[in-house]
Order: structure tokens, then C-alpha cells, then sequence
């Protein structure tokens, strides 16, 4: 059995990023390359804010939210789903009237 | 050889004790381990039998490459009708119990019938024997495995137990081995305690053969390098599972308070960090992890537990324990909503001693908790406990009382969800997050509808590993995905790099149900495959190190042929034992909170988000198609043919 043919899995390790994390927002999943040793970084993209941690010198993660904004963006969020209700509620009373 | 591992059919009943070979054909139907072990539980299992009564079949299994020149080839699979749900169970533990019984010569343990009084079986060098229990029964899994050590003067011996909570018949009871490797989820504990079955201790000094010894040794290297030069190993290694939960929590992607709400807030006491941070102090060391047999990447902490006022209360200080792993995090914090880092080694301390699954004790609790905030249950069922969310007192307390049965409450608990919700009545039912009678992980999967597919669809309940398409979450290009996804059979169809979406992943929940089948029948761990990353093994690597190692010369494709017969063979079996689609105790269905309660907490994208139930079942309609299923989850005649189980009923026995 042959076995220098790299695999599928194998040969993807070549497409690896180092040294980023991905914006845990999930639908953002903006990449985030912070500093050598930063404990916090905002995601360019959402602007959600992450507490990182080095796994090592070359591997940050993140380590949870940094919990104040991640609540702001989230009741900011929430507040919008209402208010989008709201005029869903107010479109379909106009469409019954 | 590697293929001269045979199968031991002991009969606790009558004593008799038959020793066979396992036929080569029927290793290259289902290779060994889960697979194996699902053929051997539909032959030896009476249909339809009582789960705690003597016709209830509970199969040890060791994987095909257990103790051989592969990564972690170290897992063994029990299973059993579930006493829980009355479908399959079926769980999976690691450590070292699986390379010792191969050395003892053998690769499946069947145990049958009933003994009058506690027993427990000794395997080895090619030989099994049916031992007294009376001076194990009532002790605790380390102290069980400690004595029968001095028993048999060997310490050496490696041993699948089952600990006080299976002696009491808790329904959710697991087999253990070592210190905290647990074949949880599927109810092997409390079948062993309904059979006064102790454990299965082996000890054995035969060689297996490895077929291509240099090529095997030369792939491993390469195999290794794999594993290891992975993000996600190299994270596990310095912080172990939690740090899937601490990921997870980040993002609002589990589950707390009962399913009311999908982030633990503050949680910074139990993230990962904290946990290494205690294990490096309380064991005095900067190596604090510790692995399976054969395993590099070392993804268990070792710790002691801190001197803290509730660790004091309940006589636990210093206890030494490892893990914990991340569903101990769920089960013991996110759920019931503790932030306390006692809260949680001394849990996941508990529940290894006790011999009980740590997911299913963690949900329930949680469940009663929200029974007793809405006023379902009060201080009268509970004993005067206090059961709000975030009382860590009152979820240690209640662990000591389900694995008891010491209390009304404990004792209606251990009988799970379904069977607790029929006698506290009201709307107890309506508030329990199950799916087949097993009540959920902790996670929350309203934003990724794969992973709600996957519990839906999961062979024994509400699950994360049967087929979990967790790297859905890295938002991978889709030719990536389309590589992975194609391979080895052609995939065409669509594929989403948004975990959000419906589209395509009732695809990527197929492959992945096989490839994760294909990991528990070669008896690897599941987080050195493709679960938690692209560039981790998967079949194309597999055929090659099952050749080296094994001998048998099998294509991708044959693998994933053994993967499919073998999830067949489960779906069968859970048919037999009255699966219905939609039914809502032993279906495959959501419950219902998935469809009408959205997300409340976590990233601004988690936000709101609920599963559509239309599209949902759109995608469960697809995966049966993908699966040769009929519109019911049946297989067809065609595909019972396809993968040579037409007979599977007719032919009860071909070992």
C-alpha cells in the first residue's frame, strides 16, 4: 500500500492560519490577529470584544467575552428584534385592517 | 495475530461460559469495536426484553485497533439495552481497559443472564472465569478497582466497574475504568447492577501481531504529527475538553437554567484557564495532564479539591480527581447556573466515584430546578433542599440523593425524565429538553441547526457523538468543506460555511454520523478525527493504518461501507425496540422549546434564534434519503440488501 499520497486532512495543513482567532460572533467569524501577548481584541468587523489567551506564543484564544460590551451588543440586539417585531405587529394589523 | 481476538459469551445465569472465534467475514462487515458490538447486541439481546432483566444483553468491545500502533488506540464501547430510554445504549470510554483485554486475548466480552449473587469476570491470557464480588459490591469505582488488584496480586489488572449508583439501579449508571474514564450515556452501569455484575477485570501478557510492523511504525510517525500539529490538540493538551465549553460559552452556545437561557454569565471562575491554573497549583506541578494509552496529545487535568466551606461540608477537601472535562462543566455549572470551581471538582469528583453519568444527573437536576422555581416542586418533595438555580449547595446535595435514592426526590430522579415527570404530573413533561427519552447536553444548538439534527437523529438520545459537525463552527471555505465532504464518496450537492443555515447539512451530518462510527469501530478517540478539525484523520488515513497494523486491505470506501452497515444495524434495532419518528418519549423529534423559545444571551448573531421546524424536518427527510432510509427512518429493501442485513432478523447468530 502506497503511502506517500498526502490524505485530504493531510494535505489541508497547509491552509492553517497561525497566530489569529476567529470572532466568536458566529455569523461574523471575522479574523482577529492580535498583538504578541494582548489579553483583549475587537473584532474589526462586529466590533465584539474577546479576552484572549496564549495557548502558547504562536496560538492565541479566546477566552471568553468581555462581558459588559458582549451584554451591550446583545441588548442592543435584543432591542432591535423587538422593535422589528413591533412593526411586523403593526404591518399585519394594517394588512387585516 | 491481530484477528485472533476472540469473543467470550458468559452466562451469568447458568455459569456457562462459550469461547468463540470471530469469523473474518464478519470483521469486514463491522471491523470491531461499536460495530461489532451493535451486531452482537441484536443477536444476544431478546427483543423487546426488560433492560434490568436477565434477557438484556450488555457487550464490552473493544476496538479493532485497541493497543496496536495507532494513536489512542485505547477505547472500548459497552453496550446494552438502554435501562433509561428502552433503546439502544451505548457508551465509550478510553484509558486502558481496551489494550489489556486484547492481551488477554480477547476483543468482545457478552454477558447474558442473571448470577444470584454479586459476581465479577476475570479475563485472562485466553481464559475467563466467573469470580465472587461479595468483598466489591458497595464500593465506590477506585476502591473497587483498588481491592480486586489486591485480590488477584496484580496491579496490573485493568478493570470496566460499576460503582454505587448501578448497584442502586440509577437508570443513567455508567461502566467505568481508571479514575474518571467514563462509557457514559448509555446506561451499561445499571444494566451491570440489574445483572450483580461487579465488573470485568483483565489483565493479559499475549502479543499481537502487527501485520507491516516498519510501515506501521514509519505511518505512525506521520499519523502522530497529524494529531499533534493541530491547533485544536495543542489547545487540549495545555487546557483538556473545557476548553470546547469555554468556546462555547463564549459565543452563547450552551445551555443554562433548564434550556431558559444559552450563556452562563461571569463565568470567568470555571473557564479553562482557572481550571489549569488550579491543577498546576493543587498538584503542585507544571505537568499536570495525564492521557490515555498511546495517546500524545494529553487532554486530562489532574487536581485535588480546594479547601472551601461547601468542599469541608461534604468531607471532599483535597480529594484527588482528574478532568474535569467539559460536560462536567455543563452538567455542573452551566445547567443548574453555579459559577463555583468547588461546585465543579467536587461534581465531576461525585459522580466518578458514584459511576454516573455526568450529563444526565447535571440535566435532571437542572430540569427539578425549574420544576421548583415554577412551583411544580416543593420544599415537601425536595426535603426542605432549596433547589433554585445557582445554589451549589443544593446540586452537590442532590447528586448524593439521586445515586442513593435516599430522598422522595432523589430516588424519583434516578428513574430519569420521562419516568420522574409521570409521577411529579402537572407540566413537568413539557419543561424536560430530551430527545429519545435521554435528556440533552448542555449545549444549546438553536443557532446551528446541524448539531440540532445530529441529537435529533443520535442512535442513543440526545448526543454529541454520534455525529456532531462541530468543525460547521470554523466557518471553513466551502472547497474546503467540499474536499472533506466528497471524500470517500461523491458528494455534489450543497454545502454552507454558515453554521446558521439548513442548506446542505443534512449531508454533513450523514458523513459525519459514519466517520464517527468508523472511529468507535477502530477504537481511536474521536477527538484525533475530523470532530473538532479538517487537517485531523479520517478515512483515507484510516485504510492506511488499519493495513499497516492490522492486515486488512480495505478502501475508504470500505470503511465507510462498515460505518453504514454498522448505524444501520443500531437504527434496527432501536426499531425493533419501538422507535416511531415522531413519537415524542422515544422519537426522533426536537423538543418542543427548540422550535418556540429563541436565544436570549451570547454574541449579537445568537440572538433570537430558534430552529424552524419546517426546514427542519426538510432536513431530517434528507438525511433518510442520504441514508437509505424510507420517509419513516426505515431502511429499505434495498438497502438492507445493499449492506448484506436482509437476514440480520432470520440469521440470529453467525459468530
Amino acid at each position: 500500500m502506497a503511502d506517500d499520497k498526502l490524505s485530504t486532512a493531510e494535505s489541508l495543513r497547509s491552509t492553517r492560519s497561525y497566530g489569529q482567532v476567529r470572532c466568536m460572533n458566529p455569523s461574523c467569524a471575522g479574523r482577529i490577529t492580535p498583538a504578541p501577548g494582548q489579553t483583549q481584541a475587537k473584532c474589526p468587523k462586529c466590533g465584539s470584544e474577546w479576552r484572549i489567551f496564549w495557548i502558547n506564543a504562536g496560538l492565541p484564544r479566546v477566552k471568553g467575552p468581555v462581558w459588559e460590551t458582549s451584554q451591550r451588543l446583545a441588548n442592543e440586539r435584543l432591542d432591535q428584534i423587538a422593535a422589528e417585531a413591533g412593526k411586523n405587529e403593526e404591518l399585519a394589523k394594517k394588512e387585516v385592517k | 495475530m491481530s484477528l485472533d481476538r476472540k469473543v467470550a459469551i458468559v452466562d451469568l445465569t447458568t455459569g456457562k461460559i462459550d469461547i468463540k472465534a470471530i469469523p473474518l467475514a464478519v470483521r469486514k462487515q463491522f471491523l470491531g469495536g461499536r460495530g461489532l458490538a451493535a451486531y452482537l447486541l441484536y443477536n444476544y439481546s431478546k427483543p423487546g426484553c426488560d433492560p434490568l432483566g436477565p434477557d438484556n444483553a450488555v457487550i464490552f468491545s473493544a476496538g479493532i485497533l485497541g493497543g496496536m500502533l495507532a494513536s489512542a488506540s485505547a477505547r472500548t464501547d459497552v453496550m446494552t439495552k438502554n435501562p433509561l430510554t428502552g433503546l439502544l445504549g451505548s457508551g465509550n470510554f478510553g484509558g486502558f481497559f481496551a489494550p489489556e483485554l486484547r492481551y488477554a486475548g480477547f476483543d468482545h466480552i457478552v454477558v447474558i443472564g442473571k448470577a444470584a449473587k454479586p459476581v465479577y469476570i476475570f479475563v485472562h491470557d485466553g481464559e475467563v472465569e466467573i469470580k465472587d464480588a461479595k468483598n466489591l459490591w458497595g464500593k465506590t469505582v477506585t476502591e473497587a478497582q483498588w481491592a480486586v488488584r489486591e485480590e488477584l496480586g496484580d496491579p496490573d489488572v485493568k478493570c470496566a466497574v460499576c460503582g454505587p449508583a448501578a448497584e442502586k439501579l440509577v437508570r443513567y449508571a455508567n461502566v467505568m475504568t481508571g479514575i474518571k474514564n467514563a462509557n457514559g450515556r448509555g446506561g451499561g452501569g445499571c444494566t451491570m447492577g440489574s445483572k450483580n455484575l461487579k465488573m470485568v477485570a483483565a489483565r493479559g501478557t499475549m502479543d499481537i501481531k502487527i501485520a507491516h510492523p516498519h510501515e506501521a511504525l514509519e505511518f505512525d510517525k506521520r499519523f502522530i504529527e497529524q494529531i499533534t500539529s493541530a491547533k485544536v490538540n495543542q489547545t487540549m493538551g495545555v487546557l483538556g475538553t473545557p476548553f470546547i465549553w469555554g468556546a462555547t460559552n463564549s459565543w452563547g452556545g450552551i445551555r443554562t437554567n433548564n434550556f431558559q437561557f444559552n450563556q452562563l454569565l461571569n463565568a470567568d471562575p470555571i473557564e479553562p484557564e482557572e481550571i489549569d491554573e488550579w491543577s498546576k497549583e493543587s498538584m503542585g506541578s507544571e505537568y499536570n495532564m495525564s492521557a490515555c494509552f498511546g495517546c500524545q496529545v494529553h487532554c486530562r487535568a489532574k487536581y485535588k479539591i480546594p479547601d472551601t466551606p461547601l468542599a469541608r461540608k461534604y468531607g471532599l477537601v483535597g480529594k484527588y480527581d482528574e478532568g474535569p472535562e467539559y460536560t462536567s462543566q455543563g452538567a455542573f455549572n452551566g445547567e443548574p447556573g453555579c459559577t463555583g470551581l468547588d461546585t465543579l471538582l467536587m461534581g465531576n469528583h461525585l459522580v466518578d466515584q458514584y459511576g454516573v453519568d455526568n450529563l444526565e444527573i447535571g440535566s435532571t437536576i437542572s430540569w427539578a430546578m425549574e420544576l421548583y422555581e415554577k412551583g411544580i416542586l416543593t420544599t415537601k418533595e425536595t426535603d426542605g433542599l432549596d433547589l433554585r438555580f445557582g445554589n451549589d449547595d443544593a446540586v452537590i446535595a442532590m447528586i448524593h440523593h439521586i445515586c442513593k435514592r435516599d430522598t422522595w426526590l432523589g430516588d424519583v430522579l434516578a428513574e430519569g425524565g420521562i419516568r420522574a415527570s409521570e409521577k411529579i404530573g402537572k407540566d413537568s413533561f413539557k419543561l424536560l429538553i430530551h430527545m429519545k427519552g435521554m435528556q440533552n447536553l448542555h449545549s444549546d444548538e438553536r443557532a446551528t441547526p446541524a448539531l440540532a439534527l445530529n441529537l435529533a437523529l443520535a442512535s442513543r438520545g440526545s448526543d454529541h457523538l454520534r455525529s456532531r459537525p462541530a468543525i460547521d463552527l470554523y466557518h471553513l471555505p466551502v472547497d474546503v468543506m467540499r474536499r472533506i465532504y466528497s471524500s470517500p464518496v461523491a458528494y455534489d450537492g450543497p454545502l454552507s460555511s454558515d453554521h446558521t443555515e439548513y442548506i446542505g447539512k443534512p449531508w454533513q451530518v450523514a458523513w459525519h454520523e459514519n466517520c464517527y462510527m468508523a472511529v468507535d469501530c477502530l477504537g481511536i478517540c474521536k477527538y484525533h478525527t475530523t470532530f473538532l478539525g479538517a487537517t485531523l484523520p479520517n478515512f483515507e488515513d484510516w485504510a492506511k493504518v488499519l493495513y499497516y497494523n492490522v492486515g486488512l486491505e480495505m478502501t475508504p470506501k470500505d470503511i465507510w461501507d462498515v460505518a453504514e452497515r454498522s448505524n444501520m444495524v443500531e437504527r434496527l434495532f432501536n426499531i425493533r425496540e419501538g422507535m416511531k419518528k415522531d413519537d415524542p418519549f422515544k422519537g426522533e423529534i426536537l423538543a418542543e422549546r427548540y422550535f418556540t423559545e429563541p436565544c436570549k444571551r451570547g454574541a449579537p448573531d445568537v440572538i433570537g434564534k430558534k430552529i424552524d421546524k419546517p426546514k427542519f424536518l426538510e432536513m431530517r427527510a434528507l438525511f433518510y434519503k442520504y441514508k437509505g432510509l424510507d420517509e419513516n427512518g426505515v431502511p429499505t429493501p434495498e438497502s438492507l440488501k445493499k449492506y448484506g442485513l436482509e437476514n440480520l432478523d432470520k440469521e440470529p447468530l453467525r459468530i
